[in-house]
């Protein structure tokens, strides 16, 4: 913040700043030209926005204290000052208006309001979700394939908000596959099958095995993003050992 | 009566110099923050979408298994509003000492130093800001990121292997992912959860979040997953859910699961936790800080296994 000296048309100097009272700053400025001075009080919100940033006002000139805004702004007693803020802006600048009346008065004009009263609507309906948050279709099992009792079973099991995951990422593979029919052995397949279509050679999936389990899938994927860097769409004892090699190169 | 001035015409002709700097400010404390955070390896938060998971209890839990393992913990314990750290660790009561390098943390079982809001309150009285707090609560936002940012850049930590950060709970537009983005090189997020469907469900919502952040969620622990009854040893279910299922929905190693467990809770709610190693919970605890660590240095794994 500046202030201009419009007599001489040039900034005032930044003096100092003071604290005449609680939750206020008063901060002095003058004329470096006609000498005129100046101080800029702050009322209680302008200084909480200046206190809670943590910043000093005029630039810092001294070095920080640890926890300074913490320890600052930590009332020293429990006396809740109830409604400081409100009492202030009702009596200073309201007149004496209760504060809600204002408020109501400037908040929200007319007709900005949707139909539905939902200042959001437009947006959830653009993303397709349902008023309840949930994705349009979700409710929706209708589906194109056969799932067997036993695959339908384990999908059932599934917490609701897992359920529509897996059951799209099943029948995507089953799709890609040409499969009709979803069995237990179909659900286990797509779990291994990977988006970018690569086939693991039975040594390298051997290989695979010694990561510890936690953290396979994510080597999985690595060895995977790796042979797809280099263009390779089965994963073999070569690729392997050059994600081995990338690896040795952190040690 | 004076005559009208144009402001514009008259800046025009002025050099703008900032005095105050208020930017500059900012990108200094920030700049701090990374520099005390330099000394520590790994840094990891531990966060749940759902209250009363039992984020703490596995925070706690973890630093001690680390520090059993022979590193140097500390426990940075953000949950301004309802800090419980030093209270389960016995340390409730203590302060930070101020000095010119900054607040040096208290010590507690196994050499782990802590932080807390609790050091800076009296016994049963809440946080209570100067100002008009009441007004509108987006003054608390500001006020409480900074004081996490202080937390962050003053506490004079050392060196340390691991300092694992208790963050309040909440999912979105809530703040705990955004107070891990304040962390400079965090190494990734362990998400508690118990095996509810209510709790699995905020809690998808804040991995999905904190990915958004692109904050590295390294897995989960599920908590409370049993119970064992006290006085026949019945071990039964305390929910019914599917983490393994959610887990897998999400792609997330799922890193061990912690019964409710009576007793060891109680020496915590007393401030003496218990430490014997051999004990069952604490040995579940060990297994995941070990599987924790493996994932930190899952590169050096995959060098040496593959």
């Amino acid at each position: 913040m500046k202030f201009v000296c419009l007599n001489c048309e040039t900034y005032m100097n930044f003096e100092k700043v003071e604290k005449p009272g609680e939750n206020t700053l008063g901060v002095f400025f003058g004329c470096p030209s006609c000498n005129a001075k100046f101080s800029m009080v702050t009322n209680p919100g302008e200084t909480q926005m200046v206190s809670s940033l943590g910043v000093k006002l005029g630039g810092r000139t001294v070095e920080a204290e640890p926890f300074e805004m913490t320890r600052g702004t930590l009332k020293a007693e429990a006396t809740a000052g109830p409604s400081q803020m409100a009492a202030y802006l009702n009596e200073k600048i309201q007149g004496g208006q209760p504060a809600a009346a204002v408020t109501a008065a400037t908040s929200g004009t007319p007709g900005e309001k949707s139909s539905s009263g939902c200042p959001f609507s437009a947006m959830v309906a653009e993303m397709g979700l349902t008023s309840s948050g949930k994705p349009g279709n979700a409710g929706a099992a209708t589906s194109e394939f056969a799932w067997s009792s036993d695959a339908k079973e384990k999908l059932d099991r599934l917490p609701s908000f897992v359920k529509p995951m897996v059951q799209s990422s099943v029948e995507a593979y089953a799709r890609k596959q040409g499969y009709k029919t979803i069995t237990l052995q179909v659900m286990d397949d797509s779990k291994n099958d990977s988006s970018n279509g690569t086939t693991w050679t039975p040594e390298a999936e051997k290989r695979l095995e010694n990561i510890p389990d936690f953290i396979r899938p994510m080597a999985r994927k690595e060895v995977e993003r790796v042979a797809k860097e280099r263009g390779m769409a089965t994963i073999t004892a070569q690729v392997m050992d050059d994600v081995k090699e990338k690896f040795l190169k952190f040690m | 009566m004076a005559i009208e001035k144009d402001l514009k015409a008259i800046l025009g002709k002025l050099k703008y110099s900032d005095d105050a700097k208020v930017a500059q400010q900012m990108t200094e404390q920030m700049r701090q923050v990374q520099v005390r955070m330099a000394g520590i390896k790994h840094k990891l938060v531990v966060m749940s979408g759902k209250g009363g998971v039992g984020k703490s209890m596995t925070t706690v839990n973890l630093a001690l298994a680390f520090a059993r393992q022979g590193t140097k913990v500390g426990i940075l314990d953000v949950d301004l509003n309802g800090p419980c750290v030093p209270r389960m660790l016995g340390l409730h009561g203590q302060s930070l000492t101020m000095g010119p390098a900054g607040a040096i943390p208290p010590v507690g079982p196994l050499g782990v130093k802590v932080a807390s809001m609790d050091f800076f309150l009296d016994d049963a009285s809440p946080v209570r800001w100067k100002g008009p707090m009441d007004v509108s609560p987006a003054w608390l936002g500001l006020m409480e990121m900074n004081v996490i940012r202080e937390f962050l850049a003053d506490v004079v930590w050392g060196e340390l292997d691991y300092l694992l950060v208790d963050l309040p709970p909440g999912a979105a537009a809530d703040k705990p992912p955004v107070i891990a983005g304040f962390i400079p090189d965090l190494a990734g997020a362990i998400v508690v959860t118990t095996p509810s469907e209510v709790a699995s469900d905020v809690v998808q919502k804040s991995v999905t979040y904190a990915r958004d952040m692109g904050i590295k969620v390294m897995g989960m622990v599920e908590n409370m997953s049993e119970y064992r009854c006290p006085s026949c040893g019945e071990v039964n279910e305390l929910f019914e859910g599917n983490t393994e299922a959610m887990c897998e929905a999400l792609d997330l190693p799922l890193l061990g699961r912690i019964p409710f467990d009576r007793k060891l809770a109680r020496t915590f709610d007393k401030g003496e936790p218990l430490l014997d190693e051999t004990y069952p919970t604490i040995q579940r605890y060990q297994d995941i800080g070990g599987r924790i660590r493996t994932l930190l240095d899952y590169k050096t794994v995959l060098a040496d296994k593959l």
